[in-house]
């Protein structure tokens, strides 16, 4: 299948101007500017098959919002190319933007005095969508979300969860066949995180929609998306499964267990990150998780052995620690 | 057509928006009825010490003031809410949901705000007018209120255009707020015809600040002053700055980065 997103050797740099703190500093920037030319994004090339959805990963600053403005159409990449579902999006075509949105979890873009059903009907009339057809998946979206009781309310009086769940239905009522998601569940709840994404999901399923998504939540991307793309200062890091991520990047694994007997010297085992009590846990390389294990079971009398991969947020952590070069 | 459909949308979202403020009319009225005093206040005070102004008399006078007021209401409630939005939503980033959306960059965000109250000015400013035109010796044709309505419209279009080239700069200069207050400063200026001033005022009134054409202009068509030359000029000028502001949107469009997420 041909891809919907096609990026080759993207790039975007910007211009900013720069300065050293203080008043004298200020005063001459009226006259004389510096600028330093800063690389948001360093040639990334990735395709994204119809129907994807992939997690799109970095740091603050790495050039994710960058890449999905380039890819929305709302700036000019300084070079490579950009092609989603064949057209150049910075050419702002109508079709084309007819076919995407773009949520951003911290904007808002639906009337604050007004309920959400009128915020709702007016973009009905920006993507001229037939009356019934609306009707129909703002109902459908509605009722997946439970909102039915909200969308009368005024925008002002909702929650920040509630006003995000409006966004997202605004957001889809022209069926988009390609979703930009940047921090959707930003500063949700653990609750309503988990319903975003599951509309989300849902979304896709229902509707064969590819997904691009930022977030600082690895639960969000550990459940939507198979295939994640890490970049960091600008360059991509890692393109591929999310697992394979894990078993690259987990170094450690984390073994923990119950033990009767008097202190005993842990740090020979490994990096001991806690001993309270009769409970200890250990950290420890993964090639030598096995080792360890055995002769922990065999030397001493330990219970409640487990042995866990490391909480993906520390795996990737470990990716922007390592950098590029060990990457390829 | 998209943008009338657009534009329609987005007034009646504006006028809804507005019937949630109900003290805003009460306030506005109020405003209206100031501002209509003092004016007359100062229109009488004028004419206590002279018989003509320029060559203005006092019903013409009036006149001047009625498509004054008319023309301020109709920028405040249709044009400087939509300029300064725009100004807002360039440092703000929010214009990135304007610009992903398959419309017009151009008619979307000259048409999404509304302030349905400042009406109360346009309409006190055509009792004025009628006024003033009830008074009057002169005969109204209907070549007269067809220039008039023409040269209202034109001059809306280049105060627009106006104030949209000016806005376009904050896609450079990030902040141009106090441009708001300098254009209400110097739209102050249109409560006369500009002919009474210097002449460097009266060019700076006419080309830079299109007051001279937003104001006197369509007074002139109503007391049968307006030649066709000055209409045609008119004409030149308000396509003129629509071109160059339709352009210089688009150059800053291609500029804009938004502001980081």
């Amino acid at each position: 299948m041909p891809s919907v997103i096609s990026i080759s050797k993207l790039a975007k740099h910007y211009q900013v101007p720069e300065r050293e703190a203080g008043l004298k500093a200020a005063a001459m920037g009226l006259i004389k500017r510096r600028y330093k030319n800063v690389k948001a994004v360093d040639e990334i090339s990735f395709e994204i098959q119809p129907g994807e959805l992939v997690g799109f990963l970095g740091p603050n600053g790495a050039g994710k919002t960058t890449t999905l403005k380039m890819l929305s159409g709302l700036l000019h990449p300084t070079s490579g190319s950009t092609s989603v579902l064949g057209y150049e999006p910075s050419k702002r075509s109508h079709d084309f933007l007819r076919q995407i949105t773009l949520v951003m979890g911290n904007r808002n873009q639906l009337s604050w005095d007004l309920p959400a059903l009128d915020s709702f009907d007016l973009q009905r009339a920006i993507y001229s969508i037939p009356r019934d057809e609306f009707k129909r998946t703002r109902d459908e979206f509605i009722e997946i979300l439970e909102v039915g009781d909200l969308v009368q309310k005024p925008v002002r009086n909702l929650s920040l969860g509630e006003r995000m769940k409006m966004e997202i239905i605004g957001a889809l009522l022209h069926k988009p066949k390609i979703l930009f998601l940047d921090e959707p569940t930003l500063g949700l709840d653990v609750t309503m995180q988990r319903r975003i994404r599951t509309f989300v999901a849902e979304y896709n399923k229902r509707y064969g929609a590819t997904v691009l998504l930022t977030s600082h939540y690895m639960a969000d991307v550990e459940a939507l998306c198979k295939r994640v793309i890490v970049i960091d200062h600008g360059k991509l890091l890692f393109d591929g499964d999310l697992s394979k991520l894990v078993e690259k990047f987990s170094a450690f694994k984390t073994i923990g267990f119950t033990v009767d007997s008097a202190a005993t010297d842990w740090s020979q085992f490994g990096d001991v990150v806690a001993a309270e009590g009769s409970r200890v846990t250990l950290r420890v390389p993964k090639e030598k998780t096995s080792a360890v294990t055995s002769r922990l079971l065999n030397d001493l009398a330990v219970e409640d052995l487990t042995v866990e991969t490391a909480p993906i947020e520390d795996v990737i952590e470990s990716v922007f620690a390592v950098g590029k070069d060990v990457v390829e | 057509m998209q943008g009338l459909r657009l534009a329609y949308n987005y007034l009646r979202i504006g006028i809804m928006n507005e019937f949630q403020y109900r003290a805003n009319l009460y306030i506005q009225i109020l405003q209206t009825f100031i501002a209509l005093g003092t004016g007359l206040i100062g229109l009488n005070l004028v004419f206590s010490q002279t018989s003509e102004l320029g060559g203005w008399d006092r019903t013409e006078l009036l006149a001047v003031m009625g498509v004054f007021i008319t023309m301020g209401g109709i920028i405040r409630a249709a044009i400087q809410p939509n300029m300064e939005r725009l100004m807002e939503d360039i440092r703000d980033g929010l214009l990135d949901f304007a610009l992903t959306k398959p419309a017009d960059a151009q008619i979307l965000i000259s048409v999404r705000e509304f302030r349905l109250w400042q009406l109360v000015d346009v309409i006190t400013g055509m009792i004025v007018l009628g006024v003033a035109l009830s008074q009057m010796n002169w005969m109204i044709t209907v070549w007269s209120v067809l220039a008039f309505f023409s040269a209202l419209m034109m001059g809306a279009v280049m105060i627009y255009c106006f104030w949209l080239i000016v806005t376009s700069t904050a896609f450079w200069f990030v902040r141009v707020h106090e441009i708001a207050n300098l254009f209400e400063g110097l739209y102050a200026a249109g409560r006369w015809p500009v002919g009474i001033y210097p002449t460097w005022l009266r060019i700076a009134l006419t080309f830079i600040i299109p007051v001279a054409f937003a104001v006197t202009v369509p007074a002139e068509a109503l007391t049968g002053r307006l030649s066709l030359q000055t209409w045609l000029g008119a004409l030149t000028l308000t396509i003129v700055l629509f071109i160059a502001s339709r352009t210089l949107l688009k150059f800053g469009l291609r500029s804009y980065s938004g502001a980081s997420a």
